[in-house]
């Protein structure tokens, strides 16, 4: 019996799954594909170019929005590792009237349709008279990534015994060096996994940002500008790229926090 | 997890601690006023207020609402914004109910990496995944430069791109990882115990799954149904690169007062529109679906 089972044989549901995995998964590849045809066309496949990444190379206004994009998804997230990791703090460890309220005003720039933050923060930077400037795109950013930081450390320091910190305080260590040498060890792969996962939703962003840009753009926004005149082979190569990158970025990101546990 | 008594005697529940456990919530409530809170109050503010010419006058009106309810184009695009979600989300729970159930049920080794997969799109490059779906569905596309090789078509099929049917398969691709996270919690929560006596009860798989499994997992359905509900009627950029003129929604419209049409008052009214379906399909979500499958709980 046993062995019989093991033989592999796919059941309906297991070719669906194989047909689902395909359906998430191939249309991403058509970009690769499309990244190093020497044509605009797929079929009649002639042949395979680097040339169009070598162009990227060259193209100086890309460069610059990818350096852009670079400098705000790092300030963002250092901004949000702060204030996310103190937050988780306050959530888990203080009472007080209306957490439940807190909890769920904090987790809004999660679920809700990008576009009400992107008009909201709009106005709130015409109301106090401010240019649409890298400042702007940055206060968009710190508001999602915030809460992605804040609920990983969250999840984890609830499951954190706190017998470890009352040892360290018997022992008599002061608050701080509690935390430094007690909490901040087993907090620490929450926090970088936390700030991971924010870079890469922060460095692909476009429904807030697209509000908030003026002349100064990200990387998304330049390439959402590239496609108003079709989708030329230098989207597909610059799709690619920021492909690799966000995988490398998850890769990373499931190696520090056991993802499923901190959802 | 079971809650610790707050303090160490396990007296009752302290409703206030020292005033220096607070100081760790000092920056969060900062970020949540300044970013958050008071943005959307402006935006409410702004909603009442009127455009005068190239100005935006200080008396506040009801206005704005009344024009949404008054324009029928508008309340056309509203209603078909919901069509569209509501497609979408659907399709994509039937897509993914099937993909849970098999890798929570009957996948033993590498459970983990299975998932990781599904969920792994839900962080790659949002816009890159906007121009996979036109390169596949393009007059130059994947499908049409097939057909054409293969010599089954003479002529690029045209109802692919720029319509309804673009943009629902697009969110519908954007929604999975939403839908499929609840799902898989819900389905892998359900106790071996409950099968095996229903099992043993004479119950076949079918029966199992019908009056054991389902009904376990209407709470995990439901929050990905809400979930991927939202996140499809307010999105923009999709109906914007894949839409056509045919398949503008809600999100369009704002787009394009705070656009071309340069009327923020009526832009932040639609927004605050799509702001209240937000909050009220988030307030049943929270009363009758699953905490655990939320994203980020």
């Amino acid at each position: 019996m046993k062995k019989e089972r093991r033989k592999f044989k796919l059941s309906p549901l297991g070719i669906y799954a194989v047909l689902a995995y395909s359906f998430l998964y191939l249309p991403l590849a058509v970009v690769i594909v499309f990244s190093f045809s020497p044509t605009k066309s797929i079929v009649g496949f002639s042949g395979f170019t680097t040339r169009w990444y070598i162009k990227l190379f060259n193209d100086e206004a890309l460069i610059a929005a990818l350096i852009h994009s670079l400098q705000v998804s790092l300030t963002a997230v250092s901004i949000a590792v702060v204030v996310g990791t103190s937050g988780a703090f306050f959530l888990v460890r203080a009472n007080f009237p209306g957490k439940q309220l807190f909890r769920s005003l904090s987790q809004l720039p999660l679920i809700l349709p990008g576009i009400i933050l992107g008009i909201a923060l709009l106005i709130l930077f015409m109301n106090l008279g401010f240019e649409l400037s890298m400042f702007s795109i940055l206060m968009g950013h710190v508001c999602f990534t915030t809460p992605v930081i804040m609920f990983q450390v969250a999840s984890r320091l609830q499951r954190l015994p706190r017998s470890f910190e009352y040892a360290a305080k018997d022992l008599g260590a002061t608050p701080v060096k509690t935390f430094w040498y007690v909490t901040l060890p087993m907090i620490r792969t929450a926090i970088i996994g936390g700030a991971l996962l924010a870079f890469t939703m922060s460095f692909d962003e476009i429904i807030i940002t697209y509000f908030l840009t003026g002349t100064w753009t990200t990387l998304p926004v330049f390439i959402y500008g590239m496609m108003r005149f079709g989708l030329s082979p230098q989207v597909f190569a610059i799709s690619t790229v920021v492909l690799t990158f966000a995988m490398v970025l998850i890769v990373l990101m499931a190696k520090f926090t056991a993802v499923r546990e901190e959802l | 997890m079971k809650e610790l008594p707050n303090n160490k005697r396990g007296k009752k529940r302290v409703l206030f601690d020292k005033p220096r456990s607070y100081i760790m919530g000092i920056p969060v409530i900062f970020w949540l006023l300044t970013i958050i809170i008071t943005p959307v109050i402006l935006m409410l503010i702004m909603s009442f207020r009127q455009k005068v010419g190239y100005d935006i006058s200080n008396i506040l009106t009801l206005s704005n609402y009344l024009e949404i309810l008054k324009k029928p184009s508008y309340v056309k695009i509203l209603l078909r914004s919901f069509r569209i979600a509501l497609i979408a989300s659907t399709l994509a729970i039937f897509a993914s109910y099937p993909l849970a159930y098999y890798i929570s049920r009957k996948i033993r080794k590498g459970r983990h990496l299975l998932f990781m997969l599904i969920i792994a799109p839900l962080w790659i490059s949002y816009l890159v995944r906007i121009i996979a779906w036109r390169a596949i569905l393009g007059n130059k596309g994947l499908i049409n430069s097939t057909l054409m090789a293969l010599g089954l078509i003479k002529e690029p099929l045209s109802f692919l791109l720029y319509n309804q049917f673009a943009v629902a398969i697009t969110l519908t691709y954007i929604a999975i990882p939403f839908v499929f996270i609840p799902l898989y919690t819900a389905l892998e929560k359900i106790p071996v115990n409950l099968i095996d006596a229903a099992r043993d009860l004479g119950a076949n798989e079918f029966h199992t799954f019908i009056n054991v499994i389902l009904p376990l997992c209407i709470p995990g359905l439901l929050t990905g149904f809400m979930l991927a509900f939202i996140i499809s009627l307010g999105d923009y950029i999709i109906p914007m690169q894949l839409g056509g003129t045919g398949g503008m929604m809600l999100g369009n419209i704002i787009w394009s007062q705070f656009g071309f049409a340069f009327n923020w008052p009526l832009g932040a009214a639609l927004g605050f529109v799509l702001f209240s379906i937000a909050a009220v399909i988030l307030a049943i979500t929270q009363k009758f679906g699953s905490r655990e499958g939320m994203l980020y709980e």
